[in-house]
């Protein structure tokens, strides 16, 4: 074989290649920081901003709690069967899952902290029973107790629960604070977005400033264990409040 | 064939068969004591300073453990440290074009593997019976023990006392007596996790599984979940207090435990 | 000089038009198209059968996505042999040809083309392509954890993000060394003109190819929270973007599988004379190993996946409690893919990493039978480990000291490993080029992530640190700081051969000491939030964690800076840098004797082999063959083994 020896042999020198440009590694670099905000606005925008941003408590004076002064603030937001209606013209979930049951009109707050909050909550939704009738009790509000439809009580049926708000602080946040309120279902078959509802009202102290997740309890989502669905996807049983 | 391919000078061999150990082996045996030393001294340092206080025994165990597989990994680490550092000392040839002379035909060292897998062998074995020795303490079981069910459901722990009736969201314990955790889940795997309380094991739905943990330290820790479990799997965490055991009966009560099961659930077994 | 023949090379063989069939219209967009026209008709069908059924979403949806997988095959021509073959109309010779990319230039590597090298280049693309995808992912996840509760994404986003960013790249460093490497280098290395079944390894490229599309539906369908490791019963809960997950993996599975069947057969049958195993040079052992444990383990993986697929679409309770099921089934199931997985990952770069080691300190492998036991003794071990996976699920208490045995046992022959490796560094003439520097970072790195994984292995430690970033700072200094960094300089090392450019040095070792130290940054940063308690998958977390992961997350942004500058090093090397001779590192293995660029066939006449690849320094064998005799006259026809040969030892 010794033609092919030969051609190789007669192969011309090697080409030297043309010099690295400082050009091209600034494109790469910016290139990789142009994707990688990109990639960064999409997820934030995507992500975290709640369906109809957020609703700050209205301050309504000053309170006495435990002989401390501070300030009294107001909180309200309903429960709704479902997200595909909307109220006074204002969609209950934009863009959302029409047919999952929601938090309305939206699902982060804003509190003063140490400031007295009374919470109004419209309960339309249907319910059930609970996972761990734990969460049937009243825990971490003034007294220990709540309204419903002017009753005042400390526990609801646990079999007849519709949604809680049950709220934390994040890691590291007041740890001590813990706030779980369960909400009544609406008996019998015509709930709706308009229709009966339970009024829910109770008070708590907030803690210090940060942030706190607050989420439902009740399983009124799908698959395994009814948390799925819209209690597994942010947004529906699930936000924010942020203690300022 | 390509031209290229033929060296024009072709490699000198070596003119006799060099010892495998010579002095060079001198220069890192010190290179290797210095970073034994070094290794030694992080081990003893880092693990106190950057794992959290343990409040249990188990808890101490960790440490301890962290403390003693990082001593016995320095010198291991450092003579492969050691060994390549001292190639880039005295026998590095440069980054030329073409490749340097090559080096002795050592295709293998029959003794030193030997020698090799017999310490590292033994050293396999010390850890090892460590391992279990503490595997065995820790399954020891404590009759007297205080029973804690915890319950992980998405996205909050619950504990309860069983005889009592208290269930609550925060963990406290009373100093110095065993306790025996039994864990369960109500939708999917969640994992009770302390570290200063030494303790981790999951929580699954429909199985109880159990673990046993002292405190032996006054103090407050933290409980986090540790198995994904969902959007919220960050915020499942509880706060958790040891206290003394009359604090902890005085905490049942103000639970809503009777006065006398309170008492009777603090002091059994103490 | 003799008059011999100017020898006819086979990719300039003239062919007919209609060579190729159907071949000839096929390309990646004929397979977009396929893929997404066929998914349509898939969804329509199945949303007209089951609307309104309580689990048709997921049937919807997998469906949809099982139909895009064989839609986009079809596209590409990946059944057209078997189709012809039943249909009694099998491929020519000239289509054979044509299939093997002979006559089409550049358009080749669009296209299913079943020349090992042009499999291997387009691995090697796919294989940065999913890093970089990764990697920007990754960018995304240390911003979020830039600060304790950051509000730059929701939990969902994050989770899903995570899930992402694992299997991605998991999907990329198992397929990092045995996709571009094993392919393109292996049958080269042994003598042969191709792998044992060219149709099935073009096949296997594009199956992979048509599951990263299923990955990326995630994002479009809702995410899952579940981690790489998806766990059940959280994975039945999540939205149906769990069922493409199980579609990525199937398809996954699927191409890994026939890859591995390919590289075994191929080292088996097809060594060229005087290839004895003896003699195989350390990477071709390093790769089928690596393939055999991966036929061994994931198939659990699919496993796993089809219970999931039939509990999530029909209601079945494999994974449910509640109706009788246990997630601990999935867990074992999955573990027993999951730790050979990690040796599947491990094992060909470490194999590369050793020829490389070999070559630049110009000594022979050290210990070539000690490597090759330890090898075994890793891959036999690896798959009775896989329970200390979950020595704190409570699943079987008792098994936990056995499980603790068997995986302290691993360190006994990866001691072994190390020992070869510095062996081969002991009094060599350390050439210091590029492929050489991530040699020593791998031993840098390696060491501290193997040492790791043994507190792991310690079951009370282990309660302190599983399912905590420790575990993710310890992974991540095996398979990122051990296998890619080793998969690295497997590619600066094949780089001359493959692209027929040598890499720049000056940009590659700047590129080399960003990573090294940001490296060390990032995940020394990692280790410390373990140390301290942070648990994994955390989208915030405790004040107390936050110089840990602020050192960790300016450590990851530099990381990704000195891989982008590797990126460019790549790119520009390949379209402009100084042109390759054929051995530039004068090595000894058989893919040095050949041409670069390498013709079709890989050798214009067939090697006979009398030596293995680690000649150096042996006085008796001078590292080149004597100049070759002058070829057997009247012997025109090609491929004979009486002439010179160009193997790994010379002609005695």
């Amino acid at each position: 074989m010794a033609d092919v020896m030969e051609r190789t042999e007669q192969q011309p020198e090697l080409d030297p290649g043309k010099p690295p440009r400082a050009s091209g590694l600034i494109l790469t670099l910016v290139a990789g920081l142009v994707v990688v905000v990109v990639l960064g606005i999409l997820f934030w925008w995507q992500g975290y901003k709640s369906p109809s941003g957020t609703e700050v408590a209205q301050p309504i004076g000053t309170a006495t709690v435990n002989g401390v002064t501070m300030p009294h603030v107001a909180l309200s937001f309903q429960t709704y069967p479902d997200a595909s209606g909307s109220v006074n013209g204002v969609p209950i979930h934009p863009g959302g899952n029409p047919s999952w049951p929601a938090y309305g009109m939206t699902n982060e707050f804003q509190v003063p902290a140490h400031a007295l909050v009374t919470v109004t909550v419209q309960q339309y939704d249907s319910g059930g029973s609970l996972n761990n009738p734990w969460f049937a009790t009243v825990r971490g509000t003034v007294g220990g107790v709540m309204t419903v439809d002017g009753n005042v009580v400390s526990s609801v049926d646990p079999d007849h629960v519709g949604h809680t708000f049950t709220v934390r602080g994040t890691p590291g946040t007041d740890p001590a604070f813990f706030l779980s309120v369960p909400l009544p279902a609406v008996a019998g078959t015509n709930q709706s977005d308009n229709g009966p509802h339970h009024t829910i009202v109770f008070s708590f102290v907030s803690g210090d400033a940060g942030v706190y997740a607050w989420n439902c309890e009740y399983p009124c989502g799908t698959m395994v264990a009814g948390f799925g669905g819209t209690m597994g996807a942010y947004g529906y049983m699930s936000g924010f409040i942020h203690v300022v | 064939m390509s031209s290229d391919v033929i060296d024009e000078v072709p490699p000198a061999a070596p003119a006799e068969p060099k010892p495998f150990f010579s002095r060079s082996s001198g220069k890192i045996l010190v290179i290797w004591l210095v970073m034994t030393a070094i290794g030694v001294v992080i081990s003893l340092v880092a693990p106190h300073h950057l794992m959290p206080s343990m409040i249990s025994e188990q808890g101490n165990t960790a440490i301890k453990t962290v403390v003693l597989f990082s001593v016995l990994a320095a010198p291991v680490a450092a003579l492969v440290y050691a060994i390549a550092t001292y190639s880039l000392l005295a026998w590095r040839r440069g980054s030329q074009e073409t490749p340097p002379e090559d080096g002795p035909p050592l295709r293998g060292n029959t003794p030193l593997t030997i020698v090799w897998l017999i310490v590292t062998s033994f050293l396999c074995i010390v850890l090892l019976v460590w391992g279990l020795a503490e595997l065995s303490a820790e399954a020891a079981s404590h009759p007297g023990a205080l029973q804690v069910d915890v319950t992980g459901q998405q996205w909050v722990w619950t504990y309860s006392y069983p005889g009592t009736g208290v269930e609550s969201r925060t963990l406290v314990l009373p100093l110095g007596r065993p306790v025996q955790f039994n864990v369960t889940s109500e939708d999917v795997t969640h994992g009770f996790w302390s570290m200063a309380l030494g303790v981790q094991v999951d929580a699954n739905p429909n199985v109880v599984t159990t673990l046993q943990a002292t405190p032996n330290k006054l103090g407050n820790f933290t409980i986090r979940c540790s198995q994904v479990c969902g959007i919220y799997h960050a915020f499942m965490y509880s706060p958790g207090e040891v206290v003394t055991t009359a604090q902890f009966a005085a905490w049942l009560r103000s639970q809503g435990a009777s006065a006398t099961a309170a008492v009777r659930v603090a002091r059994a077994g103490s | 000089m003799s008059t011999a023949v100017t020898p006819h090379l086979l990719e300039d063989t003239p062919l007919p038009p209609s060579a190729g069939g159907i071949y000839r219209r096929q390309n990646l967009l004929t397979a977009l198209v396929t893929g997404v026209g066929l998914a349509f008709v898939g969804w329509l069908v199945s949303h007209a059968v089951l609307q309104g059924s309580h689990w048709g979403t997921d049937m919807v949806v997998t469906v949809t996505m099982a139909c895009w997988v064989v839609g986009f095959n079809l596209g590409i021509g990946t059944f057209n042999a078997p189709i012809r073959w039943l249909a009694g109309h099998d491929q020519s010779d000239a289509d054979l040809l044509y299939a093997a990319g002979v006559g089409q230039g550049a358009r080749r590597y669009w296209k299913f083309c079943t020349d090992h090298k042009v499999v291997g280049t387009q691995y090697l693309v796919l294989v940065l392509i999913l890093f970089f995808a990764g990697g920007g992912i990754a960018m995304m996840i240390r911003t979020q954890l830039i600060t304790p509760h950051s509000s730059f994404m929701s939990p969902q986003t994050y989770n899903t993000l995570v899930t992402v960013h694992g299997t991605a790249m998991i999907v990329a460093t198992i397929i990092m060394v045995t996709g571009p490497f094993t392919n393109f280098i292996m049958p080269i290395m042994i003598g042969a003109k191709d792998m044992a079944f060219p149709r099935l390894n073009a096949a296997s490229f594009w199956v992979v190819v048509s599951a990263v599309p299923c990955l990326l539906a995630v994002f479009f369908l809702g995410g899952v929270n579940a981690g790489w490791t998806t766990y059940a019963p959280l994975s039945n809960q999540d939205p149906v973007a769990m069922d493409t997950f199980a579609l990525t993996i199937l398809t996954f599975v699927t191409s890994v599988t026939l890859a591995g069947v390919n590289i075994i057969v191929t080292m088996v049958t097809m060594r060229v004379k005087g290839m004895t195993p003896g003699r195989l040079p350390i990477f071709a052992w390093g790769s089928v190993i690596g393939s055999a444990l991966g036929l061994y383990a994931m198939p659990a993986f699919f496993l796993a996946m089809v219970y999931m697929i039939v509990d999530r679409t029909t209601g079945s309770s494999f994974y449910v409690a509640a109706q009788g099921g246990t997630g601990w089934l999935y867990e074992n199931v999955f573990w027993i893919m999951g730790h050979p997985e990690v040796y599947v990952i491990l094992i060909p770069p470490v194999a590369a990493m050793l020829e490389v080691a070999s070559t630049f300190a110009r000594k022979p492998l050290f210990g070539y039978f000690v490597v090759l036991g330890a090898f075994v003794a890793i891959v036999g071990l690896s798959i009775m480990v896989w329970a200390h996976h979950m020595f704190t699920t409570g699943f079987a208490p008792d098994l936990n000291g056995p499980f603790m045995l068997t995986t302290e046992l691993i360190s006994i022959p990866t001691g072994l490993l190390f020992l070869c490796i510095v062996g081969t560094l002991w009094k060599g003439s350390i050439w210091t080029r590029l492929p050489m520097y991530f040699v020593y970072l791998f031993l840098w790195n390696f060491i501290i992530g193997g040492v790791t994984g043994i507190y792991l292995s310690d079951v009370p430690a282990d309660e302190a640190f599983h399912n905590g970033m420790f575990v993710t700072a310890h992974f991540h200094y095996t398979l990122l700081g051990g296998a890619m960094i080793a998969a690295v300089a497997a590619l600066c090392y094949w780089f001359p051969k493959v692209t027929g450019r040598m890499l720049n040095e000056r940009i590659g070792k700047t590129a080399f000491w960003i990573i090294a130290v940001s490296f060390q940054v990032t995940y020394l940063g990692m280790f410390w939030e373990g140390l301290q308690g942070m648990p994994r998958r955390v989208a915030y977390y405790d004040p107390i964690f936050e110089h840990a992961n602020q050192m960790a997350t300016v450590g990851a942004y530099f990381l990704m800076l000195g891989f982008l500058v590797l990126l460019y090093d790549i790119i520009h090397s390949w379209r402009n840098g100084a042109q390759a001779p054929a051995n530039p590192w004068r090595a000894k293995s058989l893919e040095w004797k050949v041409p670069t660029p390498v013709p079709l066939e890989n050798f214009l006449v067939e090697p006979v082999v009398t030596a293995d690849p680690y000649g150096y320094g042996e006085p008796s064998q001078p590292s080149q063959p004597a100049p070759a005799p002058a070829p057997a006259p009247a012997l025109a026809s090609a491929g004979t083994d009486e002439g010179p040969a160009p193997g790994g030892g010379e002609v005695r």
